[in-house]
C-alpha cells in the first residue's frame, strides 16, 4: 500500500465545487510557499503570517485571475504546516488551472480529508473532533472513489484502466525474469518492450493534457432521475431547473435519450441526468438504446432519485425500478425516493413511508429535495473538508505516471538494461495510477506471470 | 500406560528437526535457552527431502539473511556444495542469488552432527503426539511413548507431517514423507487448542541411477569457477564440483502424459488441496502450456557417493508405469532406471494468520511455529522461519524483548509480514517481486543489514565484531567517496566493501526512493493496535473494511494497510482512532 504521506506539501480547493462567485484553494505543507511563489506575481520577499494581498496568477506569461492572497506559517495555521490562501474566481477553468499549476511545481493534489488528517496528527484539534474527522475522511473518500470512476466521460476511465493493465503486463514481463531461478525465459524482446513502454507513456501523456484542460470531466454531483415510463420524470427535471429542458407528454417513453442539466444549489453544482423510463420490455431499438444508456449514467450516478406516480397504485414496473436502480447504482450511492404528482388525489394503500412527497406541477416538495440532494455534500463541507477536483487528480496522476515511464525508457536504453530498475520504474507508474483505480498487489504480477510464463520446478 | 514425567525441564522444545527445527534449536539454544529439540527419527534431521540444492533467486538473500543472523544452512551448504552458480548475474545487482548444489547425506549429517555438539541442547527420538497446555500457556510436549517434557515454550515445526498423505497415481497412503510415518496426534493436539487448520499439496520427481544416464545427449552445466560460497564466514570452497546436466521433453513426453491423466490424481479430483504454482507438476505443466513444444529438465548429482540423480522439472503423481514411459521418453533418458519414484503429498497447515510476527500463536502463547507447517516451500523459507522463531522463543522466556524483522531489513521480513498479514493459498515461496524495497535487500548487504542483530544477540562470534564494524564503516566511507582504513582480519574485506559500495552508488536515486518509503511505513509499523481493539465502534469505516479487520485482527497499522480490502483511508481513519485512545490512557 502506498501510504499517504505526511510531510509533503499538498493543495486542494476548500470552497464547495460549483458556481460559486469565488473559490478557496489551499496549499499546504512544508514547501507551500516556494510553490506558490512559481505561479503568483509579484511574490512577497517575506510573507507576514496572516497578511492578505492581492496578487496575480500567472501561467507562464498569461496572467489567469487576480486573487487574494493569505500566507500562514505553521504552526500557526489551519492544519499545523506553513499554508497559503488563494481566493480566486470561481470559475472552474481558474480552479482548475490553478490547482494545475500548483502540481506542476511539485504538489501533490490532497487525497480527502487530508488537510483535516495533519491538522489532527500536528494536535490541532481536540478529541471531540477526532471521531467526526473519521467520518469525514471515509464519506469524502467514497466520494471521490466515485468520483474517479465516475466522472470521467466518454470511456476516458476505460482508457486510463487500459494504461494500467498495460503496465502490469509490462512489469509482469520484468519480474517473470527476475524471479527466473532457472534462467530458462528467453531474454526479454527489448525493442518491442520499449515501443510498448513508450505507447504507454504517450497515451497517458495525452490524457493527462485533456484532464488539465478539463475536457472529459464535468465536476459536480452526479443525479440521475429514474423511474417506470411515464412517473413525471422529465416534468421534475423542468420543475427543478425553473425552465423546461425536457420535451414532456403523457406518452410514456417520451424521453429516449438521456437529458442533462446543470443546476447550482446553495453553491453546489449538481449535474442532472433525466433518462429514459427502465421499461425492460421496450419494443424499439431507440428505446432499448435509450434504457441502455439510462443504466449507464446510474452506474455513474452520487444519487438516484427514483420517481414513481402518487397518484396510482404501485405497478410492476416501479419495483422493476427499484430493483434495476439497486442493481446498477454504487456502492455508497444515495437513493431518494420522491412520489410526483402528490398534487392529485393519493391513490388509497400507496405508503409514503420513506419518500420524499413533491408535486412537479405546483412545486410543492422541490425545495425539500433541493435540500435533500446536497445535504450530504454540505455535511461534508462543514469541516473543512476540500473538495475533489477529479481533473487535477487525474492530471496529477497521468503526469506522475508518464514521468516515471520517461524514466523506464532511458535505463532501458542501458546494455545491458538493469530490468530491476526499470521495474522500479514501472512499479512507480503503477502507483501513481493507484489514485485513480487502487493499488496493484504483488499477487496481481505474480498471477499474470503464471498465467503467462511456464515457470518453476 | 502411565505417563512418564521427565525429570528435567526446559526453557523452549522444539517439534521437528527438519530446516526449520534445526536453526529454531540451534538459535534458542545459543541465546542460552534450556533447549529440547525431539524428532521421529535422528538419521533424518536436516534431511533435504525433495531437491538437492540450497537458495536461488530470492531464496540465496534468503540464506545469506539466516547467516547473519548466527544461522546454520549457509554454512553447511557450503561444505556440502558440489556444484553452485550465482544466478541473475546480468539482471541487475539486487537479483543477483547465489545458489548450491549439495551433497544430501554431507549436508544432513553435518546438520546432526552441529546439534550433537550444541550446549544447552538435548536431541531426542520419539514422536511428539500432544502440546500441554497450562494457565492458558505453551507448557511442554507429551510424547507418543507418553512421555511429557515440560517447558517455557514450545516451537512446532512440522514440515509435511501433519495428517500427511502420499498419492502415486490413484494410489495413496499415509506418510510424512517416503518412508515416514505421519504425525495424525498433533494436528488433533492443535485443533483442540483451537488453531484452524487447511490442507496443502506438493511433490517430488524420481530419483534416476546416473549409470543410466546418457549425459552425452545432454547439455553440460558447469559450476561457477571459483565456486561462491553463501556463507559469510566460509572463506574458500574446497570440495571438487561436479556438473548439472540439461535435456528437456519432447512430443512423445506431452501425448504420454496426456494419454495418462485419468490416472492422476490431481487431474481425476481426488487430491482437491493447492500445489504451489511455481513448482507445478510435469502434468500441469504441459496442459496448461499446451504449445510448449518442450520444457526444460535439470539433472542434478544427488551427492558425492551415490548416482542417484534428481531430474529437477518432473514433479508428477502419475502412476510408477506412466512415470517410466515419461522418463523414457526424454532424450537421454531412454535407458534410465527410476530408483524412488515421484510422488504428491497432502498435509496440515496451519493458518499463518493466528501468528504475531515473532511466529507465536496469538491463541496460545509459548507456542510457535515455524516453516512449512505455515504454508510455506522450501528449504529456506523454513529455515529463515525457524531462525526467528528460535529467538524469541528464547527471548521470551528470558524475559526479554522480541526480534521482529521488518519489510525494509530482510526477505525473512518480507516472509513473516505476508505470511501473517495476508495468509496463503497455495504453499508461500519467496520472490523478489514481493518485496517493495528490493533494491535494499540485496545477497551482497545481507550482512550489513543483519549482521547487527546477529552480534547484538551473540549469534555471531563476539571476535569478529571489531572486523565487521571496520568493514561497515568502510562500506560508508567509500560510498561518500572517501578513502577507508585498513580493516582488522577476519571474513569482512575491502575488496567486498568496494564491490557494495559500489552498487549503491549506483543504485542511489532508486536505493534513496525505497528508504523514504520505508521510513514512512516504520511509523505505522509501530503503532500498534491492541488486541481488543473494537472495530465496530469505528463507525466511519467501510463496512468492507470494518469486515477484514475483525477477521484478521492486525497487530499494527502498517499491517492493517496491507491487508488486502483495506484502503489508505481506511488506515488514516484507524490512525486519528488509536491516536485517540492513546491520549485516553494518558
Amino acid at each position: 500500500m502506498k501510504l499517504p504521506e505526511t510531510s509533503d506539501t499538498i493543495a486542494a480547493q476548500s470552497t464547495p465545487p460549483g458556481a460559486g462567485a469565488l473559490a478557496v484553494i489551499r496549499i499546504s505543507g512544508p514547501a507551500a510557499f516556494s510553490a506558490a511563489s512559481s505561479f503568483l506575481s509579484p511574490f512577497p520577499r517575506d510573507p507576514g503570517h496572516a497578511a492578505a494581498r492581492l496578487l496575480s496568477v500567472m501561467d507562464g506569461g498569461a496572467l489567469v485571475d487576480r486573487a487574494v492572497v493569505v500566507f500562514y506559517r505553521g504552526p500557526a495555521s489551519y492544519t499545523g504546516d506553513d499554508t497559503v490562501e488563494i481566493s480566486c474566481h470561481g470559475s472552474p477553468y481558474i480552479i482548475r488551472t490553478i490547482l494545475n499549476l500548483a502540481v506542476k511545481s511539485g504538489v501533490r493534489p490532497a487525497e480527502p480529508g487530508e488537510f483535516t488528517l495533519r491538522s489532527f496528527l500536528n494536535g490541532k484539534m481536540d478529541l471531540a473532533q477526532a471521531e467526526a474527522v473519521g467520518e469525514l475522511i471515509a464519506s469524502a473518500s467514497a466520494g471521490a472513489h466515485r468520483a474517479a470512476i465516475a466522472q470521467a466521460e466518454g470511456g476516458l476511465s476505460a482508457e486510463v484502466r487500459g494504461i494500467r493493465a498495460a503496465l502490469v503486463g509490462l512489469l509482469a514481463e520484468l519480474e517473470a525474469r527476475l524471479d527466473d531461478s532457472y534462467e530458462e525465459i528467453p531474454a526479454l524482446e527489448m525493442r518491442s518492450f520499449a515501443r510498448l513502454a513508450s505507447a504507454s507513456r504517450k497515451k497517458a501523456l495525452s490524457l493527462a493534457s485533456g484532464f488539465e484542460a478539463g475536457r472529459g470531466i464535468r465536476e459536480g454531483l452526479k443525479v440521475v432521475i429514474t423511474g417506470a415510463p411515464n412517473s413525471g420524470k422529465s416534468s421534475l427535471l423542468n420543475a427543478l431547473l425553473g425552465y423546461d429542458r425536457a420535451m414532456v407528454s403523457r406518452r410514456a417513453g417520451t424521453t429516449r435519450d438521456t437529458l442533462e442539466a446543470a443546476l447550482d444549489i446553495d453553491g453546489f453544482s449538481v449535474l442532472f441526468t433525466d433518462t429514459a423510463g427502465l421499461n425492460a420490455r421496450a419494443a424499439s431499438p431507440l428505446e432499448r438504446e435509450g434504457i441502455k444508456r439510462a443504466e449507464k449514467a446510474i452506474a455513474r450516478a452520487d444519487a438516484v432519485v427514483l420517481v414513481k406516480d402518487a397518484s396510482i397504485n404501485e405497478t410492476p414496473g416501479d419495483r422493476r425500478a427499484e430493483k434495476e436502480t439497486a442493481r446498477l447504482a454504487l456502492k455508497g450511492a444515495r437513493l431518494i425516493r420522491v412520489l410526483n404528482k402528490s398534487d392529485l388525489p393519493a391513490k388509497k394503500g400507496r405508503s409514503a413511508a420513506g419518500c420524499l412527497e413533491v408535486s412537479a406541477k405546483t412545486g410543492k416538495g422541490l425545495p425539500g429535495l433541493k435540500a435533500a440532494l446536497v445535504a450530504e455534500q454540505k455535511k461534508v463541507f462543514r469541516d473543512g473538508a476540500q473538495a475533489v477536483v477529479t481533473s487535477a487528480r487525474h492530471f496529477a496522476a497521468l503526469s506522475a505516471a508518464a514521468g516515471e515511464l520517461a524514466g523506464l525508457e532511458a535505463v532501458i536504453r542501458k546494455s545491458p538494461p538493469p530490468l530491476e530498475l526499470a521495474a522500479e520504474h514501472l512499479r512507480g507508474a503503477l502507483e501513481a495510477l493507484a489514485s485513480l483505480l487502487g493499488e496493484t498487489t504483488p499477487e496481481e504480477v505474480l498471477s499474470s506471470i503464471f498465467k503467462n510464463f511456464c515457470i518453476g520446478k | 500406560m502411565t505417563a512418564f514425567n521427565y525429570p528435567d525441564s526446559f526453557d523452549v522444545i522444539v517439534i521437528g528437526a527438519g530446516h526449520a527445527g534445526c536453526e529454531a534449536a540451534l538459535a534458542a539454544a545459543r541465546l542460552g535457552a534450556g533447549t529440547l529439540l525431539i524428532t521421529q527419527d535422528l538419521d533424518a534431521i536436516g534431511m533435504m527431502s525433495c531437491n538437492p540444492s540450497i537458495g536461488g533467486v530470492g531464496k540465496g538473500q534468503l540464506v545469506r539473511e539466516l547467516d547473519a543472523l548466527g544461522g546454520e544452512m549457509a554454512k553447511i551448504a557450503d561444505f556440502s556444495m558440489l556444484n553452485c552458480h550465482m544466478l541473475n548475474m546480468s539482471k541487475g545487482a539486487a537479483v543477483r542469488s547465489p545458489r548450491a548444489q549439495c551433497d544430501k547425506k554431507m549436508y544432513q549429517f553435518a546438520m546432526k552432527h552441529v546439534l550433537e555438539r550444541q550446549p544447552n541442547l538435548r536431541v531426542i527420538q520419539d514422536e511428539a503426539a500432544q502440546i500441554l497446555e497450562k494457565g492458558g500457556k505453551a507448557a511442554g510436549v507429551q510424547t507418543a511413548r507418553n512421555t511429557r517434557y515440560r517447558s517455557g515454550a514450545v516451537i512446532l515445526t512440522a514440515g509435511t507431517f501433519l495428517r500427511g498423505v502420499i498419492h502415486i497415481g490413484l494410489d495413496s497412503f499415509p506418510g510424512g514423507r517416503y518412508n515416514h510415518p505421519p504425525s495424525n496426534l498433533l494436528s488433533k493436539s492443535l485443533s483442540a487448542l483451537g488453531l484452524k487448520l487447511g490442507r496443502l499439496k506438493t511433490g517430488t520427481p524420481m530419483r534416476l541411477n546416473g549409470r543410466s544416464i546418457d549425459f552425452s545427449k545432454c547439455e553440460r552445466q558447469e559450476t561457477d569457477s571459483p565456486p561462491i560460497p553463501l556463507s559469510h564466514f566460509t572463506g574458500e570452497i574446497k570440495n571438487p564440483q561436479l556438473p548439472c546436466w540439461i535435456t528437456r521433453t519432447g512430443a512423445a513426453t506431452a501425448e504420454i502424459i496426456k494419454a495418462g491423466l485419468h490416472l492422476s490424481p490431481l487431474y481425476s479430483g481426488k487430491i482437491k488441496s493447492t500445489g504451489p504454482r511455481y513448482c507445478p507438476s510435469i502434468e500441469d505443466k504441459v496442459v496448461k502450456f499446451p504449445h510448449h513444444g518442450a520444457h526444460h529438465l535439470f539433472l542434478e548429482p544427488e551427492g558425492f557417493n551415490t548416482a542417484e540423480y534428481y531430474v529437477n522439472g518432473l514433479s508428477t503423481s502419475l502412476p510408477e508405469e506412466v512415470q517410466v514411459e515419461i522418463v523414457r521418453s526424454v532424450a537421454g533418458l531412454e535407458k534410465a532406471e527410476i530408483m524412488r519414484a515421484a510422488y504428491a503429498i497432502e498435509y496440515d497447515y496451519s493458518d499463518p494468520r493466528q501468528l504475531d510476527y515473532t511466529l507465536e500463536a496469538r491463541a496460545l502463547p509459548g507456542l510457535y511455529l515455524a516453516g512449512q507447517v505455515n504454508g510455506t516451500t522450501g528449504y529456506e523459507e523454513a529455515a529463515g522461519q525457524g531462525v526467528v522463531a528460535g529467538i524469541n522463543a528464547a527471548l521470551k522466556v528470558s524475559g526479554r524483548g522480541p526480534l521482529i524483522l521488518r519489510r525494509d531489513e530482510g526477505y525473512i521480513g518480507v516472509m513473516i509480514d505476508d505470511l501473517v498479514s495476508k495468509g496463503v493459498d497455495e504453499p508461500y515461496r519467496i520472490f523478489t517481486s514481493r518485496a517493495e524495497y528490493r533494491l535494499l535487500l540485496r545477497s551482497d548487504n545481507a550482512d550489513l543489514r543483519l549482521a547487527p542483530h546477529g552480534f547484538a544477540l551473540g549469534l555471531l562470534d563476539p571476535a569478529l565484531r571489531e572486523n565487521f564494524e571496520a568493514y561497515r564503516t568502510a562500506a560508508e566511507v567509500l560510498l561518500s567517496g572517501g578513502k577507508p582504513q585498513r580493516l582488522p582480519p577476519g571474513p569482512w574485506t575491502l575488496e567486498k566493501a568496494h564491490a557494495t559500495a559500489a552498487i549503491d552508488k549506483d543504485y542511489a536515486v532508486y536505493i534513496e526512493r525505497n528508504r523514504r518509503e520505508a521510513e514512512k511505513m516504520k511509523k505505522l509499523e509501530h503503532l500498534r493496535i491492541p488486541e481488543n481493539f473494537s472495530y465496530a465502534k469505528a463507525k466511519a469505516l467501510s463496512n468492507e473494511a470494518r469486515h477484514k479487520l475483525e477477521k484478521h485482527r492486525p497487530l499494527t497499522l502498517a499491517q492493517a494497510g496491507r491487508i488486502p480490502g483495506v484502503t489508505p483511508a481506511d488506515v488514516q481513519l484507524l490512525w486519528i482512532l488509536l491516536g485517540k485512545r492513546e491520549k485516553n490512557d494518558d
